[in-house]
């Protein structure tokens, strides 16, 4: 009984720009990646992001959810990332290291804060 | 979710081109999908998104397909195990297959396999971003099985649960969705007026929405209701609202259930031979999209009808012709003790027709 996500792609697109720069932010100034990497990061976050859109239910989704989800993707995507590039070493920054022992859906509900205070 | 970083080996497809992938994997036979599984870009999820898109809308035209497909689908990417796009779509897709196919197998009555499917499904959404709106539409399939199963209690207790969970995610089509199944209760109680009234606010509200199938099923579920109570204009009128949006979308399981309804009409309003006509003409629309369940269902109604015209011989067959299904698709306890009176029954040419009315009272709520 369900019918087809009728989201238009430009809506997608337009939850995505509003959100990269609080998600830019975050992968260089939290999650310490680079800029190439936090580039690269945005990209396939977008890509993933246009096919959640279109998701079975996803398509109701009202737009400040799915930046949630966004959101949450970017954290959990940054976080994997800086464990990968450590290597299974603790790292020397204790700032770091109290994000990467934090869970990510817990980030990206602080970022949700920031990005609707910014807004304000 | 992993957050691992993927590098695709191939350039990632268009949604454009997912959708031309996904209509050529259908249109390859299962057999062969493994070998030219690189050709028909079986693994990229733009694929397997439009495939999930082109197997919903078909679930109520044609299940046992949609349950074929996505037991496919879902074992290609569980074993062994294939790293399919990004961050949690592997999950996803995992959950999305199961969902559709649980959901076709309740369409087909299909029982303990449905839940089968639906424990699969939550085993993939588990680990999705959006697990609180995956998880719910499950429940909701969940819910729908367990009111096939006439736990109308455990139903009415988890109902209002579920349409806060879509309320807060703002999924108003879902939360809507929900409400079938409060008029449905309504209608297994028989409380028909009351079950009117909550179908026509659905109908009000998925037009507003713009939901042409959510209202053409209200409409459906009225002309049901209206037969019961032998309101031949109101039932006339709701399914002439029902079949034109039902053909559209060639919602071969609504355009049967209409069928019954008008039969349901005919035989309210005492026309027993044409009534038992139209339900001829339902069981061939379910038969032509293997919904067994209903099929046999039907059989009790048309054997009840018939003994009522004094055909109590053409009645013994028809009961014999469903009792094989009832007993194969194991239906609910009450059903299965219904159902050895009548074996019991037929078998001395007997008919016990309380037993009768038991069993296809498991299935519709009948009068008189």
């Amino acid at each position: 009984m369900e019918k087809p996500s009728s989201r238009v792609p430009d809506e997608v697109q337009s939850v995505f720009d509003r959100a990269r720069d609080v998600i830019h932010s975050a992968l260089v100034s939290y999650y310490r990646l680079t800029e190439t990497e936090a580039t690269g990061a945005e990209e396939d976050l977008l890509v993933w992001f246009q096919r959640l859109a279109r998701r079975g239910g996803a398509g109701q989704m009202p737009g400040k959810l799915l930046r949630i989800s966004l959101l949450s993707a970017a954290c959990q995507y940054g976080r994997s990332f800086q464990l990968w590039k450590l290597g299974g070493d603790a790292s020397a920054d204790p700032e770091l290291s109290a994000l990467l022992s934090r869970e990510p859906d817990d980030v990206a509900t602080d970022l949700e804060r920031r990005f609707e205070e910014d807004r304000t | 979710m992993t957050g691992r970083v993927i590098h695709f080996p191939r350039q990632p497809l268009s949604s454009e081109a997912g959708q031309q992938a996904a209509e050529r994997v259908l249109a390859t036979p299962m057999i062969d999908r493994y070998s030219w599984a690189e050709e028909l870009r079986l693994e990229d999820p733009e694929t397997l998104l439009s495939l999930c898109g082109i197997l919903r809308s078909q679930g109520e035209s044609a299940p046992a397909l949609v349950r074929d497909e996505a037991e496919f689908l879902y074992r290609f990417i569980e074993s062994p195990k294939r790293e399919i796009g990004l961050f949690d779509e592997r999950e996803y897709f995992l959950g999305e297959f199961a969902l559709l196919a649980g959901a076709a197998c309740r369409q087909l009555s299909r029982r303990e396999e449905a839940y089968v499917w639906f424990d699969r499904a939550e085993a993939g959404f588990r680990h999705t971003i959006n697990a609180a709106g995956d998880l719910s539409r499950l429940g909701y399939q969940r819910l729908a099985e367990r009111f096939e199963e006439r736990q109308i209690d455990v139903v009415l207790e988890l109902l209002p649960s579920l349409i806060e969970s879509f309320r807060s995610l703002e999924m108003h089509e879902d939360a809507l969705k929900c409400r079938f199944l409060e008029g449905l209760a309504l209608m297994e109680t028989d409380e028909l007026r009351a079950a009117v009234g909550t179908f026509e606010e659905i109908c009000e509200e998925a037009e507003s929405i713009g939901n042409a199938l959510l209202a053409a099923t209200a409409y459906t579920n009225l002309t049901h209701i209206h037969g019961m109570m032998g309101n031949a204009e109101a039932a006339m009128a709701a399914s002439s609202k029902a079949i034109p949006i039902l053909r559209r979308l060639d919602n071969r399981v609504g355009l049967a259930k209409v069928q019954w309804g008008l039969a349901a009409l005919l035989r309210e309003t005492g026309q027993l031979t044409a009534s038992i006509e139209a339900y001829r003409k339902a069981q061939q629309e379910f038969e032509a999209i293997g919904m067994r369940a209903d099929i046999a269902a039907l059989n009790l109604v048309v054997a009840d009808l018939l003994l009522e015209m004094g055909r109590g011989r053409e009645a013994l067959a028809e009961i014999g012709a469903a009792l094989p299904v009832i007993s194969e698709l194991k239906m609910a306890p009450e059903g299965m003790a219904a159902l050895s009176l009548l074996r019991e029954s037929a078998r001395r040419q007997e008919i016990n027709r309380q037993a009768l009315r038991e069993l296809h009272g498991y299935f519709e709520e009948l009068k008189g």
